[in-house]
C-alpha cells in the first residue's frame, strides 16, 4: 500500500517533469548556499580557535585591567608589579607561575622595517615550564639558551619572504629598536598567528632593552590540578584584591583561563554565522513556498483524479500521503542536490579565498551533522509545505471533484 | 500597450490568487532583506558625509606607528619638539597634540575603563570641532580646571557605562584621584561616546611620564595647500626630521577624510556580501515565477489556441504572459520594499536605543524605485521564455491540447 504511494507519487512527479525540476532547483539553491555559508563559516571558526589549542586547560592568565583596546602590552592605568608572582606561586594548588613580559618595538632586516612586539622566555626553573608548555621548537638553528645576549628567536612566518621581503635564517642579524641582534632560531610553524609571529628574547634582555619598571604584562599560572582551576582562580582573586586593596566588584585586574577567553572569542563567531544563516535562510523559505506553489498547482490540476480516487474507495488519509510524499519527494532530492553542490561550493571557495588572499584561516568544514541536519531539514521543508495543499486535497468532496472540470 | 491586454493578464492572475500570491510572497523576501540591508548601507554613507563634513576638508592628523588603539602603546608617540617642527612647516595651521591613555574610573564603587583624553585649553574649540563634540549638561573645561573633567554622552545615561547617571557636580576618580565632574558632551555614536576629557596639565599630573609624549597630533591646513598634498609633505619633513628612511617612518599622517573614507569602504564590503548572500533567495524567486508561468502556460494552451486562431499575434501573447511575470514582481517588490521599510525603521530603532546612531535605515527615493525596478525586472526576465514558448505554440496544437 505505501509503496504503491510511493510509485504514484514518483509517478505523477515524472510526468511533471519542469515542475518537479524548477521546484528542486528552488529547493537546492538554497541548501547549497546555506551549506557552504555554514561550511565555510564553521571552517572559519574552526580555524581561529584551533589556533590556541595547544594552550592547556591549567593555564590561568592574570592581567592588569584597562587594556580593552590593545594588546598585553599596552599601557594600564595601574599594572601588576612583578613581585607578585612569587607570592601567587605559594598559592594552594598553583604549581609554578612566572612574569611575561612584552613591548612594541621596530624590527629591521633587509632594510625594511616592521613594527611588532617582542616578548619575554622567563629564567631560571620557570624557563623549562614555558618550555614545555608551549612546546617551541626550531626549524633552523636552535632555541635561545639562558647566557644569550644580543640574541633572538623569530616566528615561523619570518621564514618565508612575506615580512621582509627575503626570509630570514639562523644567523641573520636584525635590528631591534636599533640595537644589533643576532638571529639564533626561527621557530617551527605552530599554525597560531601570535606564536608565528612572535619575537622571543631572554627576560633580562627585553628588560635591558626596554627599561625595567617594576612591573609585569601577564603573570602566566600552572595550576597543579586542573579540576581545581576555579578554586584556584578564586584563590588567586582573593589574594589580588587583598594585594592591591580593592573590594569584590571593584577589580581592577582579571584572572582568566585560555579556555573562557575562547568561548568569549568562539560566541562571537557563533554570532556572525547565524547572522549570516538568517540571511541566507530566506532563500529556503523561499524554495519551500515554490513547493507550496507546486503542490497547490498539483492538487488543482489532479481534482478529476483525487474524485475518482475517493469514489472507488481511497481514504482521506491515503490521499494525504500521496501529496505529502509528492512534496517530502521535492524536498530530500533538491536537498540531496543541494549538499553536494554546497560542499563543492565550500570547498571551491575555500580554496580560491587562501589561494587570493593567503591566509590559511579560510578553511571550508562541512561536518557530518550539517549534511544530515540539511538532509532532514529539506525533507521536512518540503512536506511542511506541503501539509497544507495536501490537507486540502484529502478534504475534498469525491462528489464536488469529480464534477470539476 | 493594450489596456485590453493588462486587464486580461491582471484578470487572469486574480483567478489563480494562491498562486500568484505565494509567487508574490516568494519574490518580496528576497526584497525586503536586499531594501533593509542597502537602507543601512546608505544609512552608514549617509552617517560617514555628515561625520566628514563636521570635522571637515581641511583636518588632517599624525598618528605614532604602535601597536593597539591610539595612546594604548607608549613606546611609540609623537613628542613635543617634533609638534614644534610640524607647526613650522609652511601650510599648517592649528598644530595641536593630544594625550590619549586609558584611564580608569570609578563613581560610586563601580570601576570602568576608558579612553582619557587630555588637551590644551587653547585648543579646546578645534578641539570639540575633530571630534564633532558640543556640550549638553553643564559646561566645558576652562584654563585651570585642573580637578575637573567632562564625560562623553554615555556617562549621563543609566546603566550605560555606569548603573547610576552621572550629572554634573558628581564626584568621581580617576586613577585613584577626586575629579569633579563639570559636564558632558553630545552623542558621536560608538566608542568614542565613553571618552573622558582632562585639561593636559591635569593630564600630565596623573602621568608624569608621559609628559610631551602625545598620542595622536591634528591640524589643519592653510586654505592655499590641498590637504593631502600638505600630508604627504608633512610625512616627508618628518621623517628627515626623525632621521627615518622612507618606509621606516614610526608615524603616519592622514587626512580625516582619508580615514573615513577607508572604514566607509570596509563597510560597504561587508554590506555587499551581505546584499549578494539575499541576492540568492531573488534568484530562487525567479525560478518560482519562472515555474508558476510554465504552469500557467500550459493551463491555458487552449486558450492560447484560441487567441491565436482569431488573430492574435505571437508577439501580443508574448506580451500577455511578460506582462502578467513582471506584474508578480512588481507587487513584490513594491510590497517588499514596505516591508522593509517597517523592519528598517524598527531595526533602526532598537540601534538608536543600544547606542548606535550610525545604524539608522535611509531610504533615498533612487532606493525604493530601484528595488521595485528591480524586482519588476527579475519577473519580467524570468517569465520571459515561458512566455516565449507560449508565443510559438502553433494555433492547431494548441487548441487540440487537452
Amino acid at each position: 500500500m505505501i509503496s504503491d504511494n510511493f510509485k504514484l507519487a514518483f509517478k505523477n512527479l515524472s510526468q511533471r517533469r519542469l515542475r518537479s525540476w524548477l521546484t528542486m532547483i528552488g529547493i537546492f539553491i538554497g541548501i547549497a548556499s546555506v551549506v557552504s555559508l555554514i561550511g565555510l563559516g564553521q571552517g572559519l571558526r574552526i580555524a581561529i580557535t584551533s589556533q590556541f589549542d595547544f594552550l592547556g586547560t591549567d593555564i590561568l592568565s592574570v592581567q592588569a585591567s584597562g587594556n580593552t583596546f590593545g594588546p598585553p602590552s599596552s599601557s594600564v592605568p595601574n599594572a601588576l608589579s612583578d613581585d607578585l608572582v612569587d607570592k601567587i606561586e605559594k598559592i594552594n594548588g598553583v604549581e609554578a607561575s612566572y612574569n611575561r613580559y612584552i613591548a612594541s618595538g621596530k624590527l629591521e632586516f633587509n632594510d625594511k622595517q616592521v613594527i611588532g612586539l617582542a616578548a619575554s622566555i622567563p629564567m631560571g626553573e620557570d624557563r623549562k615550564l614555558f618550555e614545555k608548555m608551549l612546546n617551541l621548537k626550531t626549524q633552523s638553528g636552535r632555541m635561545l639558551k639562558q647566557e644569550d645576549n644580543k640574541r633572538l628567536v623569530l616566528g615561523s612566518s619570518f621564514s618565508d619572504d612575506s615580512i621582509f621581503g627575503k626570509s630570514v635564517n639562523a644567523g641573520d642579524k636584525v635590528l631591534l629598536n636599533d640595537v644589533k641582534f643576532e638571529v639564533i632560531g626561527v621557530l617551527e610553524k605552530k599554525g597560531n598567528f601570535m606564536i608565528d609571529g612572535s619575537v622571543l628574547l631572554n627576560e633580562n634582555t627585553l628588560l635591558d632593552l626596554t627599561g625595567d619598571d617594576g612591573t609585569t604584562d601577564i603573570i602566566a599560572v600552572k595550576v597543579k590540578d586542573e579540576k581545581n582551576i576555579d578554586k584556584v582562580k578564586f584563590d588567586i582573586e582573593k589574594f589580588l584584591r587583598k594585594e592591591r586593596d580593592v573590594k569584590i566588584g571593584e577589580e581592577d585586574f582579571a584572572v582568566t583561563s585560555p579556555q573562557a577567553m575562547l568561548e568569549a572569542l568562539d560566541s562571537v563567531l557563533i554570532g556572525v554565522n547565524i547572522f549570516v544563516f538568517i540571511i541566507a535562510a530566506i532563500s529556503l523559505l523561499v524554495g519551500g513556498i515554490g513547493i507550496m506553489n507546486t503542490m497547490y498547482t498539483a492538487v488543482l490540476e489532479r481534482t478529476n483524479e483525487i474524485g475518482i480516487m475517493k469514489a472507488i474507495g481511497a481514504t482521506n488519509s491515503s490521499i494525504f500521503l500521496l501529496f505529502f510524499i509528492e512534496s517530502g519527494f521535492l524536498g530530500l532530492v533538491g536537498g540531496i542536490i543541494g549538499i553536494l553542490l554546497g560542499v563543492l561550493l565550500a570547498y571551491g571557495m575555500s580554496a580560491i579565498g587562501r589561494i587570493a588572499l593567503g591566509s590559511d584561516l579560510i578553511q571550508a568544514s562541512v561536518p557530518m551533522s550539517l549534511i544530515i541536519g540539511s538532509l532532514c531539514f529539506s525533507f521536512i521543508l518540503g512536506t511542511f509545505f506541503g501539509v497544507i495543499p495536501a490537507y486540502q486535497a484529502s478534504k475534498l468532496q469525491p462528489v464536488e471533484a469529480l464534477r470539476k472540470k | 500597450m493594450n489596456l485590453e491586454e493588462v486587464s486580461y493578464s491582471i484578470k487572469n492572475l486574480w483567478e489563480r490568487r494562491t498562486r500568484s500570491v505565494l509567487t508574490v510572497l516568494s519574490i518580496l523576501m528576497g526584497i525586503t532583506a536586499i531594501f533593509t540591508l542597502m537602507s543601512f548601507g546608505e544609512g552608514m554613507k549617509v552617517y560617514m558625509d555628515v561625520l566628514a563634513d563636521e570635522v571637515g576638508a581641511d583636518k588632517l592628523f599624525i598618528q605614532s606607528k604602535g601597536i593597539g588603539a591610539p595612546g594604548t602603546d607608549e613606546n611609540f608617540y609623537i613628542s613635543k619638539d617634533e609638534i614644534d617642527f610640524v607647526d613650522k612647516i609652511k601650510g599648517t595651521k592649528d598644530v595641536n597634540g593630544f594625550y590619549m591613555k586609558i584611564g580608569e574610573l570609578k563613581f560610586k564603587k563601580e570601576l570602568r575603563y576608558g579612553y582619557l583624553l587630555g588637551f590644551s585649553p587653547d585648543d579646546k574649540e578645534f578641539m570639540e570641532e575633530v571630534f564633532t563634540v558640543s556640550t549638553i549638561k553643564g559646561r566645558s573645561l576652562e584654563n585651570g580646571d585642573l580637578n575637573k573633567i567632562t564625560l562623553g554622552y554615555n556617562y549621563q545615561l543609566p546603566k550605560k557605562v555606569f548603573d547610576k547617571p552621572l550629572a554634573p557636580g558628581d564626584k568621581i576618580q580617576v586613577n585613584g584621584n577626586d575629579f569633579e565632574v563639570v559636564g558632558f558632551y553630545d552623542e558621536i555614536g560608538g566608542p568614542d561616546d565613553n571618552n573622558m576629557y582632562l585639561l593636559d596639565e591635569a593630564f600630565e599630573i596623573l602621568y608624569p611620564e608621559s609628559k610631551d609624549k602625545y598620542a595622536m597630533v591634528m591640524l589643519r591646513s592653510d586654505k592655499s595647500i590641498d590637504p593631502q598634498d600638505l600630508a604627504e609633505k608633512i610625512e616627508d619633513k618628518l621623517r628627515k626630521y626623525k632621521g627615518q628612511d622612507e618606509g621606516k617612518e614610526d608615524f603616519f599622517v592622514e587626512t580625516f577624510a582619508d580615514a573615513l573614507e577607508q572604514f566607509g569602504i570596509i563597510i560597504n564590503v561587508i554590506n555587499s556580501v551581505l546584499i549578494l548572500i539575499a541576492l540568492v533567495s531573488v534568484i530562487v524567486a525567479s525560478v518560482n515565477i519562472m515555474n508558476t508561468m510554465y504552469t500557467a502556460v500550459l493551463e491555458r494552451t487552449k486558450e492560447i489556441g484560441i487567441m491565436k486562431a482569431i488573430g492574435a499575434r505571437n508577439s501580443k501573447i508574448l506580451f500577455i504572459f511578460v506582462f502578467e511575470s513582471g506584474f508578480l514582481g512588481l507587487v513584490g517588490g513594491a510590497l517588499g520594499v514596505v516591508l522593509g521599510y517597517f523592519i528598517s525603521s524598527f531595526g533602526g530603532s532598537i540601534a538608536a536605543m543600544s547606542g548606535l546612531p550610525m545604524l539608522q535605515p535611509v531610504f533615498p527615493p533612487a532606493l525604493t524605485i530601484g528595488c521595485i525596478l528591480f524586482a519588476t525586472t527579475i519577473g519580467a526576465v524570468s517569465g520571459f521564455f515561458p512566455a516565449l514558448q507560449a508565443s510559438k505554440l502553433k494555433p492547431v496544437d494548441a487548441l487540440r491540447y487537452e
